[in-house]
Formats: C-alpha cells, structure tokens, sequence
C-alpha cells in the first residue's frame, strides 16, 4: 500500500480519506485510506444458483476466524446493501465467499448474476460466535442450503490442522442433488481426513443414491445417523425454521448446541399493533403502534428527536435504520434494507425496528 | 411575446386535484431513481475533482496569463459545481437511498465558509418549508435588503443597491452568517456569550477556508504565491457572483410573491404545493446552465420536489407545467437576463418607500 503505518498517522489530519479515496482508486479500485475492500479475482458455480467469489482483501479487511461472517456491501441499482456471508481462507490475502441466489433477493442476485472479476465489494468486520470447536469432543455439525459455509469453513480450518481431529460429522440438507454445494471438495475433505462422515439428506429428490438419505430432521433420524448423540459438540446453521426444529430436536440430547438462523425478512405487522423500537444508542426500547408516523409516536414516548418540517421536505429528522421493516407515509412502499438514512416524520415502523438514535 | 395570465383563486377541491397530481408525479419519478441517478452523480463528484486539480495545477503557472486565466475560470467552475449540482443538492438528502457516505446530506461539508449544519437549519428547514413567508424565511431579503412592497420600508434600505452589490460578491460570507442572528444581537435581544458559541463552529470553518485558498495553496506554488492566491480570490468571487445570481432569480422575479404567516394556518398539502410554485421562478438554458446552476435554475421543481434527485427536474418540469396549464396556474419562468433584471428592478424599486399590492386576481403581463 502507498502508506502505512506511522507516516499514514502523521498524515491522516491532513487528509480528507474521501479525497484519497477517490485519486487511489484511479491505481488500484481497492486501494483506500480506510475502507475495506475486496476486488472479484475469480466466480465459479459451485452449484445450481449458487457461485462461489474468490476475493483478494485490501489491508483494511479484518480477520475472521473459520465459522464466522462478514458483511458484504454491493451497490445493486446505484443503491448499497448488506448481507451477511460466511467467509474461507484460501491461503494468504485470498478469501471466498459462496453465495446462493435466494428468491427475491437483491444482493444475491446482483452477486450470483452480475458480479464479475474486477467488481469491488466492501467486507464489513466478522461477528459470530460459531468458530472451532473443542478438539476433545466430536463434532456435529448440521446445515441447511447456504448454512453449509461455515461449515465448509470450519472444515477448510480444520483439515489444516497439524493435531489428530475427533470425530466430524457432517449432516447436510438440500432441496434436491442440483442444490448441494461443494460436491466434489467434501468428497476430497472426507478422503483425507479420516475422522470426517458427510451424510446429504434431500428433501426433494425422487431417486436417491445409495449414501444419500431423505427426510425431514426428526429425532429417528438424527439418532440413526449419529449413533453417540450425547456426546455432540453440536453446531447447526440454516434457514430460521430449519434452526429452530433442529435445536429444539438437539438441545438436552447433546453436549453442547450453537446455533445460527439466516432469515427472510419479517412480515408487516397489521396497522395499530404494538411494535418495539429499540434505540440504539440510548438503549431504550420502546412500544408504538405499527403505522404511525415514527416521529409523533417517538415524541409521545417522551423522546426529542432533531425535526424541523414534519412532513418529508427538510430532511432534519433524518435517522439511520438499523433493522426491521418501515412504511412510507409519502410513497407507501415498505423498506426491509438496514439504511443510513430515513426520515422519521413521514416513516412508520411495520415490524420491530432498531434505530441509530 | 407578451401574453396575460390571470391569477384566478383556486377552489378547495381544485387544489386538492392538484396536489394530487403533483403527487403522483413525485410517486412516479421516485419509483424510476436508480442506477443513472447514482451513476450522474458520482460523474458529478469526478468532475469536481478534475477541474479543481486542473485549475489549482495551471494556477501554478499563473505568470502566464492564459493559464492564470484558464485556470481561474476552471477552479471558478469547480466551487459552482461543488456548491450548487453536488453539496446542495446531497444536502437536501437527494442520493441519501444510495446509502453511501459520500453522498449522505445529513454529513456533507461543502466548500465555502458557511458550515453545512447551519445551512441544513435555514435553508433545507426554514426557506424550504416556509417559502416566501415573511418574518420566517430568511431567505427573503437575507435580512439586508426589501425585495417585496410587504416588506415595511426603513429609510436603511435607500442603500440597498450599494448593499445587494457587496452582498452578492461576498455571497458565501452572508450565507455564513446568516444563522447568526445578529439582528438580534444588536437588538440586545442574545447575549454576547450566546453569539460567542454560536459562532465557534462558524469560525473555524472559515479558518479552514481561508487558511486553504489563501495560505497553504498559495505557499506551496513558492514564487508563484501571488498569482495563485489572486486566482482562488476570484473563482470564490465568481461562485459568489454565480450563487447569488441564481438564487435571487428563484424567488425574486417580478411576479413571485410573498405571504404572510396566516397562510400556514391548516395549510393543505396542496396548498403548501401551490405556495411553493407560486414563490418561486425558473430560469431557461441549455444542460450545462442547469447542471451549472445545480438544477436550482428549475427551481419550481426544486420547491416542490427538494428530495428528489436534481438531473430529475428538466423532465419533471414539463409535466408541472402542463398540470398548471390545466388548473391556470402562473407558471413563473424566463431567461436568466430577463428574470435577473426583475430581480435588479425589485432592489433599486423597493429601495424607495411603496405600498402592497394583492396578487390574488391580478392579471399579470408576462414576456414569453
Ligand atoms: S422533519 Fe423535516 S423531513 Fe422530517
């Protein structure tokens, strides 16, 4: 990089990073004061709707540990959004990420359709607590469709590793053969590492082959697959539904159970119906009716947000969403995207939102 | 050609009619923003980084008069195009569904010697929600100058022509301070500690101008400092003469009109529309007057839509017009010399004492 270290300290009151930014990326489009980036090396489809993005991080992109997730900014139609992926090492200043285009999912799309070698994404810090498990107990972990990348994280790491590895076993569930991921590497992971089972349930697929099983998570199931369920250092990642059969399934039947949901966004609470809005800087959380203009129903709840107008023109009111589903009063269209800024006066909270107020 | 518009009062239920409409079409415009807006001003963004690093480098070689002059007039184009296509329009909160920091009103800083957060409080609020009201736009006079019979005359304003000169060549010296209150300061009505902290953000950012048009870029052209420091005075001087020229034709042509503050009471939305239209004015020209005048030369538009993206206003514009047509609406526009002459004729004509007249019915001799 241009600058590093203490001389980019000395520096960096003199420099507007923005200003940088933009005469960097004439060199190089992941070169940046402070962003972290990563630019498109190399996409490969990794199964149906699914591709896999081999990414090269600029020096602002932090670590993660096997298991974890970042987020990933796109700009999709000029504006950016975020979602979260489940990250791998591929050696020194390489990563990947595997995305699966979900139905009507924007950034999904824009990464399995449009992305091509040479795109720029920003890699948000890692958060998730679903890293390496302890060596001295076997490992149980359970996917469901793109729940298989920490997974397959998690076992990248671990078939590096230079210690003899307890039992794995690998429960993975998809839709139908066209539908699983990493086909041909598991199948090289589980030849080289002796103590790795990887069993593929379909759901959805007529003629199965001889190691493949079909069904639902139920408990017959999971006990006919993993013969010493006691002894499980659970981990289970999937679809929030699929999480929540599978832990209430497990949790007293093993030794430990983490779990992680990625979830479709919540459905619109009906008109007038209590919501929570958390605030997140203060802390406080409170109740306000769904529909109501978020700014008179803020006041009402004894907080004073900066406003000036009150009806969408002056942009004073304006708040970063955090989360949840709001309502325009103005356009009525709804927005389920996290986003930097929001008008409070002509919005309304349609599930539990957290704003940065 | 000179045509008569009447001015005929609109029923409750006409208005109501029209501010549907423009409602719709705000409904309309907003469902189409997406890639092209973001792609225009991110070009817009570019551009002001090229022609500032242009200028700035051919102003070191400012003791050959063309690229002094070449390079002025470059630098000149990147405050106007920083001022007016890019910082006051991301201010409005125009690119704020991109998400993007660079472009996020509520944080952009712009380059004159007002601070960003004074200008969100007068003129995103207080010019942009109470348009033309007098006592509570400031806007209307800056508190120098009688631009309107309804303004009450005070034998201070026999000088205004003096004043409206100074003014517009100090423009972003008056824009600074005009959060300040000094009227009320003088009129002992704040106190001089309360000025003191009001001031502190102010004065430091125009330190900070200063000391970057007028100290660091000079001294690093060495020998060259005169010129150079002579070549950022007068593109901030241009930009100044640009802004106030500009502004002044969106609100004080010779048919724009000012209201008292009864009007806000149970102010419709249609009605707010209608205000919006009926005090301010647009200017004629080509694509790169309008990107040069931030868009605000459809300043019509820009009251009625001040969220909207700005390169929206041109096509936005022919459908207000025609929506006006329908409900006989003045539609208030004109070529830039044209409507900044009746800007001239209100400063040097309300200088002098006069009486008010109603607007309300009033048929209006218009130049097409
Ligand atoms: S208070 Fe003016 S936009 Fe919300």
């Amino acid at each position: 990089m241009l600058v590093a270290g203490p001389l980019k300290r000395m520096l960096s009151p003199l420099v507007n990073p923005q200003v940088f930014d933009f005469w960097a990326s004439h060199l190089s489009p992941t070169l940046s004061w402070e962003r972290p980036l990563a630019k498109v090396l190399a996409r490969r489809v990794e199964a149906r709707d699914t591709v896999t993005l081999v990414l090269r991080p600029n020096r602002h992109v932090g670590g993660f540990a096997p298991g974890q997730h970042v987020s990933v900014t796109v700009s999709v139609n000029g504006v950016r959004l975020t979602r979260s992926y489940s990250p791998s090492w591929l050696g020194r200043r390489r990563m990947a990420i595997t995305v699966k285009k979900m139905p009507g999912g924007k950034v999904s799309e824009w990464l399995t359709e449009c992305c091509d070698e040479g795109d720029v994404l920003e890699i948000g810090p890692a958060f998730g607590d679903m890293t390496q498990p302890s060596l001295e107990r076997p490992w149980l972990l359970v996917a469901a469709g793109s729940g298989i990348t920490p997974m397959m994280s998690l076992l990248r790491a671990a078939a590096t590793l230079e210690r003899p590895l307890p039992p794995i076993a690998l429960l993975y569930w998809a839709r139908t053969r066209a539908d699983l991921c990493f086909g041909r590497e598991l199948d090289q992971l589980a030849a080289r590492l002796p103590s790795l089972t990887v069993q593929r349930l379909l759901t959805r697929e007529s003629v199965l082959l001889p190691e493949e099983h079909s069904g639902r998570p139920d408990e017959t199931l999971l006990r006919a697959l993993v013969p010493d369920l006691a002894a499980q250092q659970a981990y289970v990642c999937g679809p929030a539904g699929f999480v929540a059969t599978v832990r209430t399934l497990l949790e007293g039947a093993v030794a430990t159970c983490q779990a992680e949901a990625f979830s479709l966004p919540d459905v619109s609470v009906v008109e007038g119906q209590p919501v929570q809005v958390t605030l997140a800087r203060s802390g406080r959380v409170l109740s306000v009716p769904a529909g109501a203009p978020l700014l008179a129903a803020l006041e009402a709840r004894g907080e004073r947000p900066a406003h000036g107008c009150r009806m969408g023109i002056c942009n004073t009111c304006v708040c970063g969403k955090l989360a949840g589903t709001t309502g325009d009063l103005l356009g009525g269209g709804l927005s389920q995207e996290p986003m930097g800024a929001m008008k409070l006066c002509v919005s309304t909270a349609r599930t539990d939102i957290t704003l940065d107020l | 050609m000179t045509t008569a518009v009447s001015r005929r009062p609109l029923s409750a239920d006409e208005v109501t009619r029209f501010g549907a409409e423009i409602d719709a079409l705000r409904e309309r415009t907003l469902a189409d923003i997406g890639d092209a807006d973001a792609r225009y001003i991110r070009r817009i963004h570019a551009a002001v980084r090229y022609t500032e690093i242009l200028g700035r480098g051919l102003l070191f070689f400012g003791l050959f008069p063309p690229a002094w002059l070449l390079g002025t007039l470059l630098l000149g184009v990147s405050k106007i195009l920083e001022n007016m296509e890019l910082g006051h329009n991301v201010m409005h909160g125009q690119y704020d569904w991109m998400n993007d920091p660079r472009f996020d009103g509520k944080t952009y800083e712009w380059d004159i010697v007002g601070t960003s957060d004074n200008w969100r409080k007068t003129h995103n609020f207080k010019h942009h929600t109470y348009t033309n009201i007098k006592g509570m736009d400031d806007d209307v006079g800056y508190g120098l100058l009688r631009l309107f019979p309804e303004q009450r005359w005070r034998p201070f304003f026999l000088g205004q022509p003096l004043y409206a000169v100074i003014f517009a060549l100090l423009f972003q010296w008056g824009v600074a301070i005009q959060d300040l209150r000094l009227g009320a300061y003088f009129a002992g009505r704040m106190s001089a500690a309360e000025l003191r902290a009001q001031f502190r953000p102010v004065g430091r950012k125009m330190r900070r101008q200063l000391l970057k048009d007028y100290v660091f870029f000079p001294l690093i052209a060495g020998p060259f400092f005169l010129p150079v420091l002579l070549g950022n005075l007068v593109a901030n001087g241009l930009r100044n003469l640009w802004t106030f020229m500009i502004i002044f034709c969106g609100h004080f042509t010779a048919n724009a009109e000012v209201f008292p503050k009864s009007v806000l009471e149970n102010e419709t939305r249609g009605q707010w529309y209608l205000r919006q239209l009926r005090g301010s004015s647009n200017l004629r020209g080509g694509r790169l007057f309008h990107i040069l005048s931030g868009n605000l030369s459809h300043q019509i538009e820009h009251h009625l839509f001040p969220d909207i993206p700005a390169r929206r206003y041109a096509a936005m514009s022919q459908e207000v017009r025609a929506i006006c047509e329908r409900y006989g609406i003045y539609y208030n526009t004109g070529s830039l010399w044209s409507q900044f002459g009746q800007v001239v004729w209100r400063i040097l004509r309300y200088a002098l004492p006069s009486k008010p007249v109603s607007m309300e019915g009033r048929r209006l001799v218009v130049n097409e």
